[in-house]
């Protein structure tokens, strides 16, 4: 096991270099550069031409990306071109515990919710209940996020005043767990609801396979407890395919809740990803681009152990 | 043993769950006390504003958006003011003496003036604050601003000394009145070249504004607090929190549940706003203009006739109404009718909606539709052309939609396209001029020169890139450009106003609104067309 994670951390040094690569160019491809959004037009010529100097914008792409690759390897992002002299590192170190937060919360209630759902669904396949579980995921699918956390906010923060309007915290207040969690409530909740539908479906359909196999029969006519059979036998040998889904969804834990962050104001990495390329912060742009080409490599691994400890035929 | 795996599982999801919370450590600020006093204005209350911008830094030498801007604008002090009315009013300084024919500026500023940090501001802080941009290791992006700046010097202990290397009435009009004093005794030892970068600007700005910085979140929020020692008296309110809200929808919304006080609210949801309780809406023309500019590098629009005849096919009233739903007013040269600068006793050519006249001023200059596919043609070329917007503005894109069918009724053919941001900058000026026409709009000065944008000596590099060239309009911008006097700036735009009327390198399309959005008992609010939260250390909340 050791020796595999071992050589699987060193396939994946190429695989990062050439994404960083490949993110370079297409990222100075795009048009423009970090003035044009930045800038109040009436700047003179002469202090964009010395902005962009003192960037190194003037450079060889080559040289760039080159000057970029060494400090990063030295753990050194830069510094932010929008948002000047803060260092790179700080601007997301600053938001990642509220993303994580959010993505972690939403990703638990999504699968605390959709594989009894699953279950439920297979157990008793084209039943009422299966048409009425597939339905509601699919609804929960089917609605955009921006919309749904704005209907949300209108009923449940501004007209009912039961949840806050946004925000991780209560402004001007003392730090309390409680206020955080009821922060972070609805826009989790937001999240999990896209989630739900496909990790239902999935279990469904993992579990009916399952559920036709010999070795349920077996357990059945040994005369199981129905639950026992259920849980025990056919969801743990369903939850594979799930986990797999699982490990993909991780990388989207950093740049995947941009939409629920804007309209719950939430100070997360997403918004500040989605600014950063509209502004052209290229420092900004390709840090969060390894950071996620990270968390690709090492979520697929962590579904790879995951396989190992869930099925015990899977030996590394 | 299978249980005890599964109880591990839980209990470090736990534990990685504990550490993300309190690494979210929350805001340590106390609730702001409420205290009343005797008659009115009272003191007390924290006004939470909110904005869709995020501040970047806190130096208005670096600055370069409104954030910002609003934010320095409480905590430092600044030698003059502008307005509401936009007039140049004494702040810091007690006087601004004119020398020389305006070749050098004496300013004597005001005594007991105190840092948050408790020590005086002298001229010494002045003198250091204006020559940083002269260094030549200063790399800001605001150095054409303080170009006419030779020297600045110390004369006493309150009196400074500004030498020009030429005439400028943009010195005592801008340069005088967009930067913050600095303290010279905490910044003296760091290298200008390394000011930018340097923490003071983002952790801890010292100034001696109306408001102390107290704390910024990034992504979050910026906190200010009263300064009890503000030389012009205390503010009224205990704090200010300027809240980032960048969803517009959710701003609205938080506006309706009371979590933010102040907000600019988008023209499409003022009615909305001006229905909740305990909220007003003070609705006012803002500073800026929305036009369509006509690319003259393409043959197309190289005619002034057909520029005007394109102004009176187009029904501006009409855009007005339905796609602003009436907010905001028509406009027919590029300065506000807000500004001193707007001319009051002329007449400018209008151009008024006449698709008939518009046809015949086509035909005029040669355009027909001769071969009746119902688009206008001249020596075999089609009137056709794409019009250019930017991405994220919903009331420009459906201006271009509109502009396209009204100029279908004169046979012109025209394609909007929507551009993200920054490709639009990039595609739209030099060395590009990539486009045909475009619907943009310009946020105005206080104190308007109107040369960047239209002296042809801008097209190659500037914001002339419309390449409108006209020898007349180039003397009489740069002749303006000398005169410090108000009135004759005045009379001596009037002319240019009406050349620009005439020629329509642009065709103006209206002056948008802006709608603030405050406390029902907020008092003491005066609207400023250019800063939001202009004299906030006088706004008071009625209890």
């Amino acid at each position: 096991m050791v020796t595999y994670i071992i050589r699987r951390t060193l396939s994946s040094i190429p695989i990062l270099l050439g994404i960083t690569i490949l993110s370079f160019i297409i990222m100075k491809a795009a048009p423009g550069d970090p003035m044009t959004l930045m800038m109040d037009p009436t700047i003179s010529q002469a202090d964009r031409a010395q902005f962009i100097e003192k960037y190194g914008l003037n450079d060889p792409e080559y040289v760039q990306y080159l000057k970029w690759l060494g400090n990063m390897v030295q753990g050194d992002f830069g510094t932010s071109i929008i948002r000047k002299g803060t260092p790179v590192s700080e601007l997301i170190l600053a938001r990642l515990p509220n993303t994580l937060l959010l993505m972690l919360v939403s990703t638990i209630l999504a699968l605390i919710i959709s594989i009894p759902f699953g279950v439920i669904s297979a157990k008793k396949p084209y039943s009422k209940l299966d048409y009425g579980i597939t339905f509601t995921s699919f609804i929960g699918l089917a609605i955009p996020n921006f919309w749904f956390g704005l209907i949300l906010i209108m009923v449940f923060a501004v007209n009912l005043g039961w949840f806050p309007t946004g925000g991780v915290a209560t402004l001007n207040s003392d730090f309390s767990i409680v206020d955080r969690i009821h922060h972070l409530l609805l826009p989790a909740f937001v999240l999990a609801t896209a989630d739900m539908a496909g990790l239902t479906r999935y279990t469904r359909s993992n579990m009916l396979d399952v559920l036709n196999q010999d070795y349920i029969r077996t357990a059945r006519s040994k005369g199981f407890k129905e639950n026992r059979v259920l849980f025990k036998h056919g969801l743990r040998n369903a939850l594979l395919p799930v986990i797999t889904i699982f490990g993909l969804m991780i990388p989207s834990f950093i740049g995947g809740a941009v939409v629920v962050e804007q309209i719950f104001t939430w100070p997360g990495l997403g918004k500040l990803f989605v600014d950063s390329a509209f502004q052209r912060d290229y420092p900004v742009i390709m840090a969060m681009t390894v950071i996620s080409a990270v968390l690709v490599v090492v979520g697929n691994l962590i579904a790879d152990i995951l396989y190992a400890i869930v099925d015990p035929r899977i030996e590394y | 043993m299978k249980r005890r795996k599964t109880a591990l599982m839980m209990l470090s999801v736990l534990m990685v769950l504990a550490i993300f919370l309190s690494a979210c450590s929350g805001s340590k600020s106390s609730n702001s006390s409420e205290k009343k006093s005797a008659g009115k204005p009272q003191q007390g209350g924290d006004l939470v504003v909110g904005s869709i911008g995020a501040p970047t830094l806190f130096n208005s030498l670096y600055s370069t958006d409104e954030s910002s801007t609003d934010i320095e604008q409480m905590i430092y002090s600044f030698l003059t003011k502008t307005d509401e009315n936009l007039n140049v009013k004494m702040s810091l300084a007690e006087s601004v003496k004119e020398l020389d024919g305006g070749l050098k500026y004496d300013v004597k500023i005001k005594k007991g003036v105190k840092f948050h940090d408790g020590e005086e501001l002298t001229a010494d802080d002045v003198v250091f604050t204006y020559s940083i941009p002269l260094n030549k290791d200063y790399k800001g992006e605001r150095g054409s601003n303080f170009e006419m700046l030779k020297s600045v010097e110390k004369k006493g202990d309150y009196e400074v000394l500004f030498t020009l290397k030429y005439k400028d009435p943009n010195f005592y009009n801008n340069t005088l009145d967009s930067y913050g004093i600095l303290p010279e005794h905490i910044l003296k030892d760091v290298p200008v070249a390394e000011l930018e970068d340097n923490e003071f600007n983002r952790k801890n700005p010292i100034g001696s504004g109306p408001f102390k910085f107290k704390e910024w979140k990034d992504g979050q929020y910026v906190k200010l607090v009263a300064n009890d020692d503000y030389y012009d008296g205390r503010p009224y309110l205990d704090s200010v929190t300027y809240k980032i809200i960048p969803d517009a929808n959710a701003a609205v919304a938080q506006l309706q549940a009371g979590d933010i006080d102040f907000f600019n609210v988008p023209s499409t949801d003022y009615k909305t706003a001006e229905s909740f309780n305990n909220v007003k809406v003070v609705t006012d023309l803002a500073l800026s203009y929305t036009y369509i500019g006509w690319n003259e590098k393409n043959e197309l629009f190289k005619d002034k006739k057909v520029r005007q005849a394109l102004t009176t096919a187009l029904d501006r009233e009409t855009m007005v109404q339905t796609v602003l739903d009436g907010d905001g007013k028509v406009a027919y040269i590029p300065e506000s009718p807000v500004s001193w600068n707007y001319p009051k006793d002329i007449e400018v050519p209008k151009f008024e909606y006449n698709v008939k006249k518009a046809k015949k001023m086509l035909k005029e200059a040669g355009w027909e539709d001769t071969d009746g596919d119902g688009i206008l043609d001249k020596d075999g070329k089609k009137f056709e052309f794409t019009l250019k917007t930017n991405q994220g503005n919903k009331v420009r894109e459906d201006i271009a939609v509109v502009v396209q069918e009204q100029l279908k009724k004169v046979g012109i053919k025209v394609t909007p396209q929507i551009v993200e941001w920054s490709a639009l900058v990039e595609q739209t000026n030099p060395p590009n001029w990539d486009y045909d026409a475009m619907v943009l709009g310009w946020s105005l000065s206080t104190f308007p020169d109107h040369y960047d944008i239209f002296h042809s000596s801008q097209s190659e590099k500037g914001l002339n890139n419309m390449w409108y060239k006209n020898p007349e309009v180039d003397k009489l911008l740069k002749d303006a450009k000398s005169i410090s006097d108000r009135n004759e700036y005045s009379k001596a735009y009037e002319k240019i106003y009406q050349k620009l009327a005439e020629d329509q390198p642009y065709t103006f399309l209206y002056y948008p609104n802006n709608h603030m959005a405050m406390p029902a008992n907020l008092e003491g609010y005066v609207y400023h067309p250019k800063r939001e939260l202009y004299q906030i250390e006088k706004w008071w909340l009625a209890q």
